[in-house]
C-alpha cells in the first residue's frame, strides 16, 4: 500500500496543488489537508507536507503565525513519533518558526529565515540555482537515493530564506553533520557562500536542513517545480538542461522525471 | 418611479455635466437624486462607458472560427485544446492601471494584477498567468528621481501582489521613455484555463424566470476605498487630489477566496446549478449588479443596508459604487445561497482570514427591468437598468498631424564596437533580467519557460496534455510618437512574431489602447488611427489553421486620459498581447545551440530606420521614414517560422525588434542571462544592397534563426512556400567571441561576447533594486 500524505493547506499557501501532484508522482497517495478541517484527523496520516505560499500572509514573521496553531501542534506530535515532514519554502518557514528545524531542543526557536541578503538588489527572488547533497546518503527523508555530493538544478522563490542563527550548537551540529543540509552550490558541486551563487546570502550557503533525527527538513528551493524533465529551462547550462536539449521533440522524454523528482521518491522511500 | 424620500442635501447637478444631467434627466423623466447622480457619473465614465471609443472599436476583427467568446465581457474566450474529451479554451483580459501607478506605484500595480484576475476567475477559469507591459519614465531624464520611484514600486507591487497569489508572472515588457514621465502606464494581462461548456457568464441566466434568484456579495467588506476610481482614470491627473481613489489590495485575501470559489464552482457545475459570477471593480456592487442583471434581460433590487461595511456612516452612493478590492458576486438560485455562504464563511472562515470579509446575500433578481436601490429609509435608486449599463456615445472630433522626419547625417557605411555596445545597453534594448527575476514565473509547476527566457512565456497548464499555451506583449513607444498606425499595427505584428518565435501559433490577441484626452482632435485621430493600424494586422497575421480568418481580438481595454497637468500627450501606446499554441515538445528559445549551424534572417530588408534605436542614439532623433510594414508579409513570416518549428528544423528563433539584426544575433548568442558561451560570426551578405548599418539595424519585421546546415535546404524552401525572403548571415562559433565582417578583404570586427554582454546586462543599473 502507498504512504499516505497530507499537504497541508494554511490561508495563503499557493503551491499546495503542484506539491501534492508531485507526491503522488513520487510514489505516494496523498490530499490537499484544508486549514478548518479539525487537526486530531491529521493523525491518520503517514507524513506531512508543508508547501509554499504566504500562509497567515507571512504576519509578523514568515512562517511565525501558521507555527502557532493547532494543526502544527499535530505535526509536532507526529514527527516525534518519526513521521517524515518536509517544509517547502513558505513551509520551511513555518518549520523554522515552530523550533521543528533545527530541532535541537525540543519547542526551541533556534534558527530563522530571513531577509534575502542580494549585494545591491532588493525584494524577492525567483531564478534557478544549483543546491548540492552536502550530507551521507540516507541521512534525512530527501536524500535516501541520492549520494552525498549530488547537484540538483532547482528554482528558487522568496524574499526571506535566509537560514541565519546566533546559537553556536546550531553551527557545530551542522559542522559534525548532526544535522544534514542541501546547499547552494556552483554546477559542479563546490559549495557557494557568496552571492550570487549563494542567492540569499544563507548562512553556511544553507538552502534546506534537517532536525538531528533527519525526519523533518526545511527547504527554501521548490523541488516540485522540477519534477519532470520539460520544467528544466531550456538553455540551463550543465548536465540537466543538456538532457532537457537533447529531450526537444521528443514527448516521452520530456515527460521523464526532472532533478526534483528524487526528493519525494526519497520522502516515499522513507515510509517504506 | 419612487423618488429617493431621503434629502441629502447634496447637489446632483454637480455631479455630471450639463448635458449629462439632461440626457439623464429625459431618461428618467425627472431629476435624479444624489445617489443615481452617482451612479451615473461612475457608469457613464469613459471608464465604465466607452463613450468616445466605442463605434471605433467596431473596426476591430472579433470574429473567428477559434473564438469561444469575443468581447462583451469580463474576458474573452479562445480555443485552446481537447484534453480527455473535453473542449479547453483560454480565457484573458488586459487592462491599464495607469493613473494608480503614478500615484501610488505598489498599491496601483498590485490593484491592477487584482483586478485582472478577477475579470478572468469570474468566468469560472483557473488564471494560469499573468504578464505586466510597463511603459515608465526616463529614468536618467529630468524626473529622474520620481522615475525611479515609479518603476521600483511598481515591480514591488506586481511581486508582492502577483507571487502571493500564486499566479506565475510571464513578464510582459518595460520601456523607459520620458514622454511617460508624468504618466506611467501599467498595463496587466491574466491568462486562464476553462472547460469551454464551464464558462460562466456575467449574467442571471433565463431560469430566473422560473426560479427565485438572489446576489450574493462575497470578500472584503465593503469600505470607501477606491470610491469614483473609473472617474478618477478619465480624469487628467492631479496629484494632490487623488490618493482617495486608489484602491487598496490585499492579496492573501484573495488567495483564500479563490481558493473557496473554485469550491463553490465545484459544486455548482457537480449540482448542474447554473448561475451568474462577476468580479467588482470600476462602479463596485452597482456596476456589478446592474450588468449581470441587464445582461440576462432582467432587473435588480439592491438592499444597502445588507451590505457588510467596515466602516461607519458611509453615505448611500458610496456603499453602492466604492471600489473595494477583493469582492466579487454571485447570482445564485435563493435556496443554493445558504450553501454558498456555508462554503465562505464557514469552511473558509474569511471572516478570520479578514476582518468583516464573508459571503452575504444583497438582492435578488426581478423580472421587470428595472434596478432598485433601497435602505431601511426607503428607495434611494430606481432607474431603467438598460440606461445604466448601455451608457452613452460621443461622436469625437478627428484632427491628422503631419510629422515631418528628416533623415539624419550619420555614417551609414560603417559600425563600430562603441555603436554595438551602446545599442546593447539602451533600455530597450538592454536585460530585463533585473525586473523579471523579482517575478515568481514557476509557481503552479505548468511553466516551460518563464519570464525572459524567450520571447514569449510558454507554460503547459493541463497536466497530462502535449499541448502548450505561448503568450508575448507588443508596442514601441517610438512608433507612437510617429505614427499611431505604425505603432498599432506594430504592437499586434510584435506580439504574434514573439508568440512564433517559440514556435507557436498566433490564435488570438488582446488590446490595450492608452492615449492622451480623446477630446483633443489629435489624439483622437491619433486613437482612430492606431485601432485602424491594430484591425489592419490582425488581418494581415491571420490564422495559420483557418484561412482567411483574422487573429481575432477576443478582449481589450481602452485607457484615455494618459497625460500630465501641462497637457502632454503620452506617446500614442496601443499595446497589444498574443496568445498562440503548441506543442510542447516543439518549444525555441533564442540561445544559441550549437556551434557550427548558420544564421538565417528571415524577412524582407528595406534598410528603414525611422524610428530606430540606432538613430535615438547616434543622431537623437526619430529620423526618417519607418518601416513600412504594408511591404511586408507578416502572415507570411509567421507561417514560415511557425512551419519550420513544427517540423523540427529549427535550433533556435529571436524575432528581430529593436536595434535590428544586429542586437537579434547578439541576443541569441549572450542567452537571456548573458551566460551563453557560443559565439557568432556576421558578414554582410553579398547580395545585400544597403548600406550595413541599414542592413544589420533595420527593425523591420523579421526573424533570426539558427539552423544545421543540413536543414537549409528545407528552410529554403518553406521561405518560398510562405513567400518570404531569407538570407544567410552568419554562423555560430564555439569560441565566445563576436566577430562582423562588412567586406570581403577588410578585417572583421571582433569582441569578446562577455564584454558586450556586460553592456547588454547594464543597461538598467541604477534604475531598479
Amino acid at each position: 500500500m502507498k504512504p499516505k500524505v497530507a499537504v497541508i493547506q494554511f490561508p495563503g499557501s499557493n503551491c499546495e496543488e503542484e506539491t501534492l501532484r508531485a507526491a503522488i508522482a513520487g510514489g505516494m497517495e496523498g490530499e490537499i489537508f484544508r486549514f478548518s478541517r479539525p487537526a486530531e484527523e491529521l493523525a491518520t496520516f503517514d507524513g506531512y507536507i508543508l508547501p509554499g505560499g504566504f500562509a497567515h500572509q507571512d504576519r509578523v514573521r514568515a512562517g511565525a503565525v501558521a507555527a502557532k496553531e493547532p494543526i502544527m501542534d499535530a505535526v509536532v506530535a507526529g514527527a516525534e513519533k518519526g513521521k517524515p515532514v518536509l517544509g517547502i519554502c513558505n513551509g520551511a518557514q513555518v518549520l523554522i518558526e515552530s523550533g521543528l528545524v533545527p530541532g535541537l531542543e525540543e519547542g526551541d526557536v533556534q534558527m530563522s529565515l530571513a531577509t534575502n541578503l542580494m549585494g545591491d538588489r532588493l525584494g524577492f527572488y525567483h531564478i534557478f540555482v544549483h543546491i548540492a547533497q552536502s550530507s551521507s546518503q540516507g541521512s534525512n527523508i530527501t536524500n535516501r537515493l541520492t549520494p552525498e555530493g549530488v547537484v540538483l538544478p532547482i528554482p528558487i522563490a522568496h524574499a526571506e530564506g535566509r537560514f541565519v542563527t546566533a546559537n553556536q550548537k546550531v553551527t557545530t551540529s551542522i559542522e559534525s553533520g548532526k544535522l544534514s543540509c542541501w546547499r547552494y552550490a556552483d554546477r559542479g558541486g563546490t559549495l557557494e557562500e557568496e552571492y550570487p551563487r549563494n542567492p540569499n546570502g544563507s548562512f553556511m550557503a544553507l538552502a534546506g536542513l534537517s532536525n538531528p533525527k533527519g525526519n523533518v527538513v526545511a527547504m527554501m528551493p521548490h523541488p516540485e517545480r522540477v519534477c519532470w524533465l520539460w520544467q528544466v529551462p531550456l538553455d540551463l547550462p550543465g548536465e540537466w538542461g543538456e538532457r532537457r536539449r537533447k529531450a526537444t521533440g521528443d514527448a516521452e522524454a520530456l515527460d521523464s522525471e526532472g532533478p526534483g523528482m528524487v526528493i519525494f521518491r526519497s520522502f516515499t522511500e522513507y515510509l517504506k | 418611479m419612487a423618488e429617493s424620500e431621503k434629502d441629502t442635501g447634496k447637489d446632483p447637478r454637480t455631479l455630471l455635466p450639463k448635458n449629462e444631467f439632461e440626457r439623464l434627466t429625459d431618461l428618467l423623466g425627472r431629476e435624479p437624486n444624489y445617489v443615481e447622480a452617482t451612479i451615473f457619473s461612475i457608469m457613464w465614465s469613459e471608464h465604465c462607458s466607452y463613450k468616445s471609443s466605442r463605434e471605433v472599436l467596431k473596426l476591430l476583427p472579433t470574429e473567428a472560427p477559434n473564438v469561444v467568446l469575443g468581447p462583451g465581457e469580463d474576458a474573452g474566450a479562445v480555443h485552446f485544446t481537447t484534453h480527455e474529451g473535453k473542449e479547453w479554451c483560454l480565457v484573458v483580459a488586459h487592462e491599464s492601471h495607469n493613473h494608480p501607478s503614478q500615484i501610488l506605484p505598489v498599491e496601483g500595480a498590485a490593484t491592477g494584477i487584482g483586478g485582472i484576475v478577477r475579470d478572468v476567475y469570474c468566468m469560472g477559469a483557473r488564471v494560469i498567468a499573468v504578464m505586466d507591459p510597463l511603459r515608465f519614465g526616463d529614468p536618467r531624464g529630468e524626473y529622474a528621481e520620481r522615475s525611479k520611484f515609479i518603476i521600483g514600486g511598481v515591480v514591488d507591487g506586481i511581486w508582492g501582489y502577483g507571487n502571493p497569489i500564486g499566479v506565475p508572472n510571464m513578464g510582459g515588457s518595460c520601456y523607459l521613455h520620458k514622454g511617460y514621465d508624468d504618466n506611467c502606464l501599467v498595463n496587466v494581462v491574466a491568462v486562464g484555463i476553462c472547460p469551454s461548456d464551464e464558462l460562466i457568464h456575467s449574467r442571471v441566466p433565463a431560469v430566473a424566470y422560473q426560479v427565485p434568484y438572489v446576489f450574493v456579495l462575497v470578500g472584503k467588506a465593503t469600505d470607501d476605498t477606491g470610491f469614483g476610481g473609473a472617474s478618477f482614470a478619465s480624469e487628467i491627473l492631479d496629484e494632490e487630489e487623488e490618493f482617495g481613489a486608489v484602491q487598496l489590495h490585499d492579496p492573501f485575501l484573495k488567495r483564500v477566496l479563490t481558493v473557496a470559489t473554485y469550491e463553490v464552482l465545484k459544486e455548482a457545475r457537480q449540482r448542474g446549478i447554473e448561475v451568474g459570477f462577476k468580479d467588482l471593480g470600476a462602479g463596485g456592487i452597482v456596476c456589478a449588479t446592474s450588468e449581470l442583471g441587464a445582461k440576462g434581460g432582467f432587473g435588480a433590487t439592491i438592499e444597502l443596508d445588507r451590505v457588510v461595511c467596515s466602516m461607519s456612516d458611509l453615505p448611500e452612493e458610496v456603499i453602492a459604487c466604492s471600489e473595494t478590492q477583493e469582492r466579487y458576486c454571485w447570482v445564485v438560485p435563493q435556496d443554493f445561497a445558504p450553501r454558498v455562504l456555508e462554503i465562505y464563511n464557514e469552511e473558509f472562515q474569511l471572516d478570520s482570514v479578514y476582518p468583516g470579509a464573508g459571503a452575504v446575500v444583497i438582492g435578488r433578481v426581478s423580472s421587470e427591468p428595472v434596478y432598485e436601490v433601497t435602505t431601511r429609509e426607503g428607495t434611494v435608486c430606481s432607474v431603467p437598468i438598460k440606461a445604466i449599463t448601455e451608457g452613452i456615445s460621443y461622436t469625437r472630433e478627428r484632427k491628422g498631424r503631419a510629422g515631418q522626419y528628416p533623415r539624419p547625417d550619420i555614417n551609414f557605411n560603417r559600425i563600430t564596437i562603441e555603436e554595438i555596445k551602446a545599442v546593447l545597453a539602451h533600455p530597450d534594448v538592454c536585460s530585463r533580467h533585473k525586473v523579471f527575476s523579482h517575478y515568481d514565473s514557476t509557481v503552479q509547476g505548468c511553466t516551460i519557460l518563464g519570464a525572459g527566457q524567450a520571447d514569449a512565456g510558454v507554460m503547459a497548464p493541463l497536466p497530462g496534455s502535449p499541448t502548450a499555451v505561448a503568450m508575448a506583449s507588443g508596442g514601441i513607444p517610438r512608433y507612437g510618437l510617429m505614427d499611431s498606425w505604425l505603432a498599432g499595427a506594430w504592437a499586434v505584428w510584435e506580439a504574434a512574431a514573439n508568440v512564433a518565435a517559440v514556435g507557436a501559433r498566433p490564435q488570438a490577441v488582446t488590446d490595450c489602447l492608452n492615449y492622451g484626452n480623446p477630446e483633443d482632435a489629435e489624439v483622437f485621430d491619433s486613437f482612430v488611427s492606431g485601432v485602424e493600424g491594430i484591425a489592419w494586422a490582425c488581418r494581415e497575421v491571420g490564422l495559420i489553421e483557418h484561412e482567411g480568418a483574422p487573429l481575432p481580438i477576443i478582449s481589450g481595454n481602452v485607457s484615455f486620459y494618459n497625460e500630465s497637468a501641462g497637457g502632454e500627450a503620452v506617446p500614442a501606446s496601443p499595446i497589444v498581447a498574443c496568445l498562440g499554441t503548441m506543442e510542447a515538445r516543439r518549444v525555441l528559445t533564442p540561445q544559441l545551440k550549437q556551434s557550427g549551424s548558420r544564421l538565417i534572417l528571415i524577412g524582407a530588408r528595406e534598410g528603414k530606420l525611422g524610428g530606430s534605436v540606432i538613430y535615438q542614439l547616434l543622431a537623437d532623433t526619430l529620423g526618417d521614414a519607418p518601416p513600412d510594414l504594408k511591404k511586408h508579409n507578416l502572415g507570411g513570416l509567421i507561417g514560415a517560422i511557425v512551419s519550420a518549428a513544427e517540423e523540427g528544423l529549427l535550433l533556435s528563433a529571436h524575432d528581430i525588434s529593436e536595434g535590428g539584426a544586429l542586437a537579434c544575433a547578439l541576443e541569441m548568442a549572450m542567452g537571456y542571462d548573458g551566460s551563453g558561451r557560443l559565439g557568432v560570426k556576421l558578414k554582410l551578405p553579398s547580395q545585400v544592397d544597403l548600406t550595413p548599418k541599414a542592413f544589420f539595424f533595420s527593425e523591420e519585421p523579421g526573424f533570426v534563426v539558427e539552423v544545421e546546415e543540413r536543414n537549409l535546404s528545407k528552410l529554403s524552401k518553406k521561405a518560398q512556400e510562405f513567400q518570404v525572403e531569407m538570407v544567410e548571415i552568419g554562423e555560430v562559433v564555439s569560441k565566445p567571441q563576436f566577430s562582423l565582417s562588412l567586406r570581403d578583404g577588410e578585417s572583421p570586427l571582433t569582441i569578446e561576447l562577455d564584454e558586450l554582454a556586460e553592456s547588454w546586462l547594464s543597461g538598467l543599473e541604477g534604475v531598479l533594486l
